[in-house]
């Protein structure tokens, strides 16, 4: 049956064919899409689950979030993560974020927010002055309030770099200028509900 | 041994039955396997090491250098189908007697072919909206990708998008695109990030690269590669951008950094950014609306639901849809499941697939089940007629 021999023989290649296409690797692209218009937040969204929502307990620290303050799932990065928003749909991002040792520096991290805000980088001089100092039990915070623009709105990142336990947490709350601005108490309540976890 | 012979040899060894048996043997280890394996690889693991691949790889005690130990579910699969297609055409002979067993082989047949088809062709993203913000692009699950973007346009941006294969793999890539090659130096394939601390000099076997951007004040610390289905490997790789006149920089990149990278070359403003791989569509999602409804009195889900706005940028379509449990969208060749919801953050996540090879495996199945079916009626319907006889006699 040379003819069935044949037909076999196509079929196995055919086959071989197909399993090896289905391993082929994919390919680089190139196309035009139109701009996107968000705030870049400051790290990444990881999807790895994180602690439950609800009054967040993270690491060494905890603290009692407001209650209009919406939280967001938290990542490998973020230890706590919230969504503030108004009436006319804005939203800020709250993030709670700790890196090991100093992180660079208080100046370095201020400047770096200074920059996400289209503002000057600060002299080190002029650190001194941009402080608010805030101690809550035996933590001390590092309270800062920066106005600028991005992409030509007003912005505004009401922060607090805090070192503890080896590590440096940064709070901080990044959206529209309004938005912040009225959310400062809020802030502050956060600030003041910290404490060192059980 | 002549041309011939060798032929012969190899039909025969095709159309074997023997080599079927061992085939079933073989492929019903491969599952109890995988289903142990999958207490700690995961669904997704399970696919990816034991079905989706030639062989099942397993490291060297003592050593991280991996081996095949097993054949895998694309090796089984594939030769269990030449093997079936084979028998078929070399012992083809139509007769009514045989049909039921002849449909049940073509059902399993297709079946086979069916899942070569989805696994070449099924693709799965999810899409995330939130209220009010309409979205064009899905996000990959699990693959990456390296997006060099052209932000020069006030209008539009123009992307490269390497795939991370192509990252892992070191491949130096160039296209007309960019004025500039692209060149990993280095890959993770999952990562953590921290950042630099002055006088911590821990490496974790991981170079410092980095010129430009974010890299410098980043540290990077490997992580294992993870396969569980609620978490995603976070990859990192040291890429340099090398122009005519030389080497513009190193760059650290991740999908743990979504602050912007950015740097101008040629005149124009780039950014750079390693970020979970997009399929854009010609069309936007918005949702309007979420339900999440629990029964009376308790926190037992009752319904999801999910109500989007369809738009085309051409105005030709703009309609709303209603998604929830069991009542996906079809649209332009792609099926939106309802897949997760956050009604407190206003944002539902969408399960976007794309399988073009869908209804086979029911027509495989109904295909198998007639023929089993007209297959135990012929033998009833001779049974019957055999005892009657008998009786009449």
């Amino acid at each position: 049956m040379p003819f069935r021999s044949a037909v076999i023989l196509i079929l196995s290649a055919v086959a071989c064919g197909s399993l090896q296409t289905s391993c082929r690797d994919r390919e680089v692209q190139a196309y035009r899409v139109p701009k996107e218009a968000a705030i870049p937040p400051e790290l990444a969204a990881s999807p790895t689950p994180g602690p439950a929502a609800g009054s967040a307990q993270a690491g060494a620290l905890r603290w009692q979030a407001p209650a209009t303050w919406s939280e967001k799932p938290a990542t490998t990065l973020r230890r706590g993560s919230y969504r503030l928003s108004n009436e006319a749909g804005e939203e800020a991002d709250f993030s709670v974020i700790a890196f090991p040792g100093d992180a660079g520096g208080l100046l370095q991290n201020l400047n770096r927010w200074r920059g996400q805000i289209g503002l000057p980088p600060l002299a080190e001089a002029e650190l001194g002055g941009a402080l608010e100092h805030l101690d809550v039990g035996s933590l001390h915070m590092d309270v800062v309030d920066f106005g600028g623009t991005v992409a030509g709105k007003p912005t505004r990142i009401t922060g607090a770099v805090l070192p503890f336990g080896g590590e440096s947490w940064f709070f901080k709350l990044m959206g529209p200028e309004d938005l912040v601005a009225r959310a400062k108490p809020e802030f502050m309540a956060f600030l003041n509900s910290v404490e060192v976890a059980p | 041994m002549n041309g011939e012979e060798i032929r012969q040899a190899f039909v025969k060894f095709f159309v074997s039955l023997r080599v079927t048996v061992v085939l079933l043997v073989l492929s019903m280890i491969l599952i109890f396997w995988a289903t142990l394996a999958q207490v700690k690889l995961g669904v997704w693991g399970v696919q990816e090491q034991f079905f989706r691949t030639f062989f099942v790889l397993a490291k060297i005690p003592g050593t991280e250098i991996p081996m095949p130990a097993f054949p895998g579910g694309y090796f089984l699969g594939g030769l269990l189908l030449i093997n079936l297609l084979a028998a078929h055409i070399y012992r083809f002979s139509f007769s009514w007697k045989k049909a039921g067993i002849q449909l049940t082989h073509f059902g399993l047949i297709l079946l086979l072919v069916g899942e070569m088809l989805t696994s070449i062709l099924q693709e799965e993203y999810q899409l995330r909206l939130d209220q009010d913000q309409p979205r064009n692009y899905s996000e990959s699950f699990r693959e990456n990708e390296l997006a060099i973007i052209d932000t020069s346009d006030p209008q539009f941006d123009n992307v490269v998008a390497i795939p991370e294969n192509l990252i892992a793999s070191r491949t130096e890539i160039q296209v007309p695109q960019l004025p500039f090659r692209v060149v990993p130096r280095f890959y993770v394939p999952n990562a953590s990030l921290g950042r630099k601390t002055p006088g911590d000099e821990r490496s974790f076997g991981v170079p410092d690269l980095a010129t430009q951007g974010l890299g410098p004040q980043i540290s990077v610390a490997p992580q294992p590669v993870t396969y569980k289905d609620n978490e995603r490997n976070l990859p990192m790789a040291y890429v340099e951008l090398i122009g005519a006149e030389g080497s513009i920089g190193t760059w650290l990149v991740s999908p743990m950094l979504v602050a912007p990278q950015t740097f101008e070359y040629g005149g124009r403003s780039w950014r750079l950014s390693f970020r979970f791989e997009r399929a854009y569509k010609p069309y936007s999602l918005e949702l309007l609306e979420l339900k999440h409804d629990v029964y009376p009195g308790t926190q037992i889900p009752k319904n999801f639901s999910s109500r989007v706005r369809i738009e085309t940028p051409d105005g030709q379509d703009d309609r709303e849809a209603l998604i929830y449990m069991n009542n996906p969208l079809r649209y332009g060749g792609l099926t939106f499941y309802q897949y997760q919801m956050d009604s407190v953050n206003g944002f539902s996540v969408l399960q976007v697939v794309r399988n073009p090879s869908w209804p086979i495996p029911y027509i495989a199945c109904g295909l198998m089940g007639l023929g089993l079916l007209v297959q135990f009626g012929l033998h009833l319907v001779s049974f019957a007629r055999r005892r009657a006889k008998m009786s009449t006699t």
